[in-house]
């Protein structure tokens, strides 16, 4: 590209450059006010309200009498049920090992005030809230999941109180037993669970207290949706209905969420990769809390549909994720610096190019000044020769303004100056020659002459 | 860096100080090379009036003293320098229409 086609590109850069620029600085301080977006890839939408509060699963209706009452009811009897306890046990295997352990079983749903009596009551070896088993300093608790089950599906305690008569008497503890038993659900049962469930896909039983299954935790946990089956706590020693695998056998693809009481299960496609993982962190964090509290199933059953929320967020099995455009915008931020930064540096570049001086690369090649400065200063020495008094005025003012466009010419002015400079001496010269009367010696004759 | 507000500030001061600097520098380097010309014009008027002077044959008073005015006048601006020229050439016609 010629060096006047590389100039002619160059302004109207510079200045797109520095358009650029500013087009960028606006953008980044807009973005300063947008720092409320908050992209995330794979963040889990479950909500993190929890259950665990102080008097959160309290029940009105739950009570206890006073501690004087209390204490001469466990003293008149080896195990006081207060009304509306719904823990039960094994009395044969508790009897082998129990002595003269006296026990109170109270309610669940107490708030604090009421629970702290039933640990005043001071002749109780052991006191059952619900189903949390406590005595002395200690308080029993399970850790696997076919104890949590029969724990919350039919209110068993019997490992829980084996567990802490033992730890309280420093003896051995047995193993623990699982005495929970199965049968099929009858061809009725099923058929109206099915009924329900193709119908509005969920089944609440009688005496369960699902209300409503909570919409955005279900969406979450399974966007495809899934079937509800709400039972209400099962009757102790009598052998629990098995509706989910029932369920799944006729249909594989669907996923079903079974609540015995607060005993959740999950039945159908990807059961074996996340279901027992779910129930073991669910019931590990929140056993203690359902044990001795009062929920509905509906908000247990919210906390653990968002809990399988997680799980399937955190990648631990195979779900696509939903797919979060990220935001351009936000994207692009990072960018933005180094553009501007770019620009500035163009911009800088290009502007020190313009303030170079212009005239070099054109005059020199124009330039006929010297040429015509040595030319006319050579006719000068050569006429002086044979000026007289009449002619050296002349001579001498072409001498001076020759000398004045030589310095001219080397302090860079304008060539237009200098060029008038030198007319006025190729005048100057042209009268001399003019009065000395020697044509050859005339500037236009004598330069051209010169040059030929 | 140690804020970057920082970096988008110096960005900002850099680009209006490039600006200022492309804007100012040729004007001023435009007016710096108008007087030097005026001055050069200005001298080459004087030292050719004072040619002129030498060589005229009477002295002419008036033009003796447009000439002392011109170089009197020889520090300035741009007018100054075109008030003298102005004033050296007419000296200049002066002394030469004397002859």
């Amino acid at each position: 590209m010629s060096a006047r086609g590389y100039r002619r590109l160059a302004e109207p850069l510079r200045w797109a450059v520095l358009g650029v620029a500013v087009l960028v600085l606006v953008v980044f301080l807009l973005a300063q006010r947008q720092q409320g977006i908050d992209v995330s890839y794979g963040r889990s939408p479950a909500s993190t309200a929890g259950v665990a509060t102080d008097s959160a699963g309290t029940a009105d209706r739950a009570t206890v009498p006073s501690v004087d009452e209390m204490t001469a009811l466990v003293a008149a009897a080896p195990v006081v049920r207060l009304p509306g306890a719904v823990a039960y046990w094994n009395e044969q295997r508790v009897r082998e090992v129990a002595g003269d352990t006296r026990i109170l079983v109270a309610p669940p749903g107490l708030d604090k005030d009421e629970r702290e009596r039933v640990r005043d009551v001071e002749n109780a070896t052991i006191r059952v809230i619900g189903t949390e088993v406590s005595g002395g300093f200690y308080q029993a608790s399970s850790d696997t999941l076919p104890a949590w089950r029969a724990q919350f599906a039919t209110g068993d305690v019997t490992d829980l109180l084996i567990a802490l008569i033992t730890a309280l008497r420093k003896e051995s503890t047995p193993a623990d037993r699982d005495e929970l038993r199965w049968r099929e659900p009858s061809g009725p049962e099923l058929t109206a669970v099915l009924t329900d469930l193709r119908a509005t896909g969920r089944h609440v039983a009688p005496g369960a207290t699902l209300t409503d299954v909570p919409e955005t935790a279900a969406r979450n946990a399974f966007p495809d949706g899934a079937w509800y089956v709400a039972l209400p706590v099962q009757r102790y020693g009598e052998p629990l209905p098995r509706y989910g695998p029932a369920l799944s056998a006729q249909f594989p693809d669907q996923p079903i969420v079974v609540m015995y009481g607060l005993w959740i299960e999950y039945h159908g496609p990807g059961a074996a990769d996340f279901a027992e993982l779910a129930g073991a962190s669910f019931y590990g964090q929140f056993a203690s809390v359902l044990s001795r509290s009062d929920y509905p199933q509906r908000n247990v059953l919210g906390v653990y549909l968002n809990r399988v929320t997680d799980l399937r967020y955190a990648g631990l099995f195979e779900r696509p994720l939903p797919y979060r455009p990220a935001d351009p915008l936000r994207v692009a931020l990072p960018a933005l610096p180094w553009l501007f930064a770019g620009c500035v540096a163009a911009f800088l570049i290009l502007s020190a190019r313009s303030l170079r001086r212009p005239d070099r690369g054109l005059g020199r090649r124009r330039d006929t000044a010297p040429v015509r400065l040595a030319g006319l200063t050579a006719l000068a020495v050569e006429v002086s020769l044979l000026t007289d008094a009449r002619s050296n005025p002349a001579l001498t003012r072409g001498i001076v303004a020759l000398q004045a466009a030589r310095s001219a010419w080397e302090e860079k002015l304008p060539a237009r100056h200098v060029r008038t400079l030198l007319d006025e001496a190729t005048a100057e010269l042209d009268d001399t020659a003019r009065q000395v009367g020697i044509a050859s010696y005339r500037p236009d004759n004598y330069l051209r002459g010169r040059l030929s | 860096m140690a804020h970057p507000y920082l970096f988008w500030l110096a960005g900002a001061v850099l680009l209006v100080a490039a600006g200022v600097v492309t804007t100012l520098l040729p004007h001023r380097r435009a007016r710096s090379e108008q007087r030097r010309t005026a001055w050069s014009v200005a001298r080459a008027a004087i030292d050719s009036a004072a040619v002129s002077r030498d060589a005229a044959p009477d002295r002419v008073p008036e033009a003796e003293r447009l000439l002392t005015r011109a170089e009197s006048l020889a520090r300035g601006g741009v007018d100054a320098a075109r008030a003298a020229a102005e004033h050296a050439r007419q000296a200049d016609r002066l002394w030469r229409g004397q002859r």
